[in-house]
């Protein structure tokens, strides 16, 4: 199926506002992709992955975007199907001061870790997740690294989190490009 | 007669000073620096969970018996093999044979019941008995080969799972 | 938010011998002549068998892999890997040390008996590397633990590494070992 019935099949089950704004493939966009509610995602799916003609088996990826000057925080969603070997991308727009939505790993097991990635480096909290803790930093780091104004602290248990540049250190000095500076 | 203990001694004495002499040496010369975070059970870099002594399998038990009562038929059989030339060449061949025969039938008992009692498995059964059967059936191989993908996948699996069974 | 691991203090320098108070002439401890050669000949056996402790993170991994391989033979001077650090005298960190790792770093050098030798194999451990502006690397290893010999590289080559080994040799040759464990009359 193309992306553009896949969309009709969605707006005919669900409704303009749970499934709308469709991109096609383009110069801009790689793969074609719409926004989902982002309450209703698990219901879309369920039905994407049960129903017979689309049959989405396969979640490749749950990735997070911040864009703090639209002030949204966006969770892509690509799933592929092996049997009818199409693919299509969902996203979820999030408000950026309190992005929270439901997990969708009761329709697909291997979200358990993609949903923990996102939640640790963006703070997306996703409701229903069995496990929700840090996967990549360690449990007791603070802040979410891949938000926009993420400021790294000082130290982690007292390791320097910057580490000074040594020819700044040492103050190589090159002769000929003293005298270059010099004049 | 005393003399030929002379070298069992000479090499048990050398024995006892290597050991005591490589431990003596060691703890002159290791440096001996003991602190908190060095004292801590080794368990690849993570702090240490749960205690680390713990019941172990006793099917392990059960092999090192049976290693033991034969090893030793073994070590008894190795004397007999060395002087058995001997008793041939006196007319006593025979004799010899039958006697470490006789020996080896009556460990072969021993072996005989421990064969059947299953106890050589790892997982005990007992003849006859369907819970120590090996498993040869896969559970997660079909049974039969996929020649073409399905247009419903959940149907599919279900027809695979009860084919299998 | 459970604590990663409890308390750890990662600053504290490690308790430890072996200082380099005793580089120059520092005092004798059974007499000069004597100390000289029972060094040199403890030293020449502890040089000869360096047994390292097997830690690839990431691509230096695989050099280090190779550098035990046949071709960049590190068994040749001595050497052997071992899995746990109770029975390593070096240990090779090769690779990117991350936040989350460097608390195991720590904890495995200080399980490890003294005398003890760390090298560090590559950018990453030197100094944090390629990823030197991540979030989450640990820029060098060197700031959790002290640091015997730094191999540049990305990743340096097995013969790198070997030259590496080859300075650990010699540094293990110049140690005053008798001193270092007695302390000597002047310096005690």
């Amino acid at each position: 199926m193309t992306p553009e019935q896949i969309h009709e099949k969605l707006k005919t089950e669900f409704g303009e506002e749970v499934a709308f704004d469709f991109h096609p493939v383009s110069n801009k966009d790689r793969d074609a992709w719409l926004q989902v509610a982002p309450f209703e995602i698990e219901r879309v799916c369920e039905y994407l992955k049960t129903t017979p003609g689309l049959s989405f088996d396969y979640l490749e990826c749950i990735t997070g975007v911040d864009y703090p000057d639209l002030q949204k925080i966006v969770v892509v969603y690509h799933i592929y199907s092996y049997t009818q070997r199409h693919r299509i991308v969902l996203k979820a727009f999030l408000d950026r001061a309190d992005p929270a939505m439901p997990s969708v790993v009761n329709v697909w097991s291997t979200a358990n870790w993609q949903e923990r990635e996102c939640f640790d480096l963006l703070g997306v909290l996703f409701e229903g997740h069995p496990d929700l803790r840090r996967l990549l930093m360690p449990d007791d780091w603070e802040g979410h690294p891949l938000r926009k104004d993420y400021e790294e602290k000082e130290d982690y248990h007292g390791i320097p989190t910057v580490r000074p540049n040594p020819i700044e250190l040492y103050k190589i000095k090159i002769p000929g490009k003293e005298e270059a500076k010099a004049s | 007669m005393l003399m030929a203990y002379a070298s069992v001694a000479a090499f048990f004495l050398v024995a006892i000073g290597f050991i005591i002499g490589s431990m003596v040496f060691g703890k002159l010369l290791r440096p001996n620096n003991m602190y908190a975070e060095k004292l801590e059970t080794y368990e690849c870099g993570e702090a240490p969970v749960g205690p680390a002594w713990f019941n172990f399998n006793p099917r392990f038990y059960i092999v090192a018996l049976i290693y033991i009562i034969f090893d030793v038929e073994i070590a008894f059989i190795y004397p007999v093999a060395t002087v058995f030339k001997r008793w041939v060449d006196q007319g006593n061949g025979a004799f010899a044979l039958v006697e470490i025969l006789i020996f080896v039938a009556i460990l072969m008992l021993g072996l005989v019941y421990v064969w059947a009692k299953g106890d050589l498995e790892w997982i005990r059964s007992i003849k006859g008995d369907p819970r120590g059967v090996p498993n040869t059936q896969s559970r997660t191989r079909p049974a039969a080969p996929i020649t073409e993908l399905a247009a419903e996948p959940a149907a599919a699996r279900d027809a695979l799972a009860q084919g299998a069974e | 938010m459970p604590s990663d691991q409890g308390a750890l203090n990662l600053m504290a320098p490690p308790k430890g011998w072996g200082d380099d108070k005793y580089r120059d002439d520092g005092g004798s401890v059974i007499q000069t002549n004597v100390d000289a050669v029972v060094n040199s000949l403890l030293n020449w056996g502890r040089s000869n068998s360096v047994w390292f402790m097997l830690f690839g993170l990431a691509c230096c991994a695989i050099e280090l892999m190779q550098t035990g391989g046949p071709r960049g033979d590190m068994d040749r001077f001595g050497s052997a890997p071992r899995p746990s650090p109770r029975s390593s005298d070096l240990f090779i960190i090769a690779g990117t040390l991350t936040y989350k790792m460097a608390l195991r770093v720590k904890r495995l050098y200080d399980q490890m008996s003294e005398p003890r030798y760390v090298i560090s194999m590559g950018s990453c451990s030197n100094c944090g590397g390629l990823f030197q502006y991540a979030y989450s690397v640990c820029k060098g290893v060197d700031q959790i633990i002290p640091v015997d010999v730094y191999v540049p590289g990305c990743p340096p080559r097995p013969e790198a590494l070997l030259e590496g080994l080859l300075k650990i040799q010699e540094k293990i040759k110049s140690e005053k070992f008798l001193q270092m464990r007695y302390g000597t009359s002047a310096n005690p």
